[in-house]
C-alpha cells in the first residue's frame, strides 16, 4: 500500500489536491481490529474554486489514467489497491484539518482521527457503521469531550 | 439461585479455566488486536480477502500489494 500512498500524495504535491486524509474503512481499521474491507476512502480538499456548482474531479483521474492506472467500478485501481476520492464537506474537511499524521512503511500519509471517524460513521448510520462505532469504544481511546463537541457542531445524533 | 448465576469452571487440555475468564480473554485478544502496527493491520486484512475470495469465489477483490 505504500506505492498508493506514494501516488496520493504526488496528487498533493502536483497541486491536483490541496490536502488528503484516508477514512473509511482503512481508516477505522488503524484504530481498531482488522476486519474486512475492499477499498480505500481518500476524503481530499481541492483548491477553493466558490463560484463551482459542479466539483469536476477529471484532473485527478486524467493525471491518474495518464500513469496508466485503471477504473474498476467507482474504483480507480492504484497500485493494486481500488481507491476511491471522496471531495470532503464541512465535517470531513475540518478532520482533515485536524487528521493523524502517520507514516505507512516510511512513507507519510494522514489518518482522520477516531472522534472525526466517529462522526462520518454516526451519520452515515449504516448498520456496519455503528458496529464500528462500538468498536471504536471497546477498542481503543476516544476523546469524548472532542467527540461530544463534534457532534454538536455538525448537529449529529447517536441514537443507541 | 439459577444455575446460570453459579460460577462455571471448564477443564480445556487439563487447565482449569472460568466460563467468565474465557470471554475476559477474548476482550485482551480483541484490544490487542486493534494495537497492531498498522502494517501488520494491512497484512491480516489482505489475508482476510483471501479467505473472502475463497468463500466467495473469482468475484472477491484481494489488494495485489505484494
Amino acid at each position: 500500500m505504500e506505492k498508493t500512498i506514494k501516488v496520493i500524495n504526488e496528487l498533493k504535491k502536483k497541486g491536483l489536491i490541496n490536502d488528503y486524509a484516508i477514512g473509511g474503512g482503512i481508516g477505522a481499521l488503524f484504530y481498531i481490529e482488522p476486519f474486512l474491507t475492499y477499498d480505500l476512502d481518500i476524503f481530499v480538499v481541492l483548491k477553493e474554486e466558490p463560484d463551482k456548482v459542479i466539483i469536476d474531479l477529471s484532473n485527478i483521474y486524467n493525471y491518474l489514467q495518464s500513469k496508466g492506472y485503471k477504473w474498476k467500478g467507482e474504483h480507480i485501481l492504484i497500485e493494486g489497491v481500488p481507491v476511491q476520492f471522496i471531495v470532503a464537506d464541512e465535517l470531513e474537511e475540518e478532520g482533515i484539518k485536524n487528521a493523524k499524521k502517520v507514516r505507512y512503511k516510511g512513507i507519510p500519509t494522514k489518518v482522520l482521527s477516531p472522534e472525526y471517524l466517529i462522526a462520518i460513521f454516526l451519520r452515515t448510520g449504516r448498520k456496519k457503521d455503528i458496529e464500528k462505532v462500538e468498536r471504536f469504544f471497546e477498542e481503543t481511546k476516544i476523546n469524548k469531550r472532542k467527540l461530544r463537541n463534534i457532534l454538536k457542531k455538525f448537529n449529529i445524533k447517536w441514537v443507541k | 439461585m439459577g444455575k446460570m448465576s453459579k460460577e462455571i469452571k471448564i477443564c480445556i487440555n487439563g487447565k482449569v479455566i472460568k466460563r467468565e475468564d474465557i470471554f475476559k480473554r477474548k476482550d485482551i485478544f480483541h484490544k490487542e488486536q486493534a494495537k497492531l502496527p498498522f502494517e501488520k493491520k494491512i497484512e491480516i486484512l489482505v489475508t482476510l480477502q483471501k479467505i473472502a475470495r475463497n468463500v466467495k469465489g473469482k468475484k472477491g477483490i484481494v489488494w495485489k500489494i505484494e
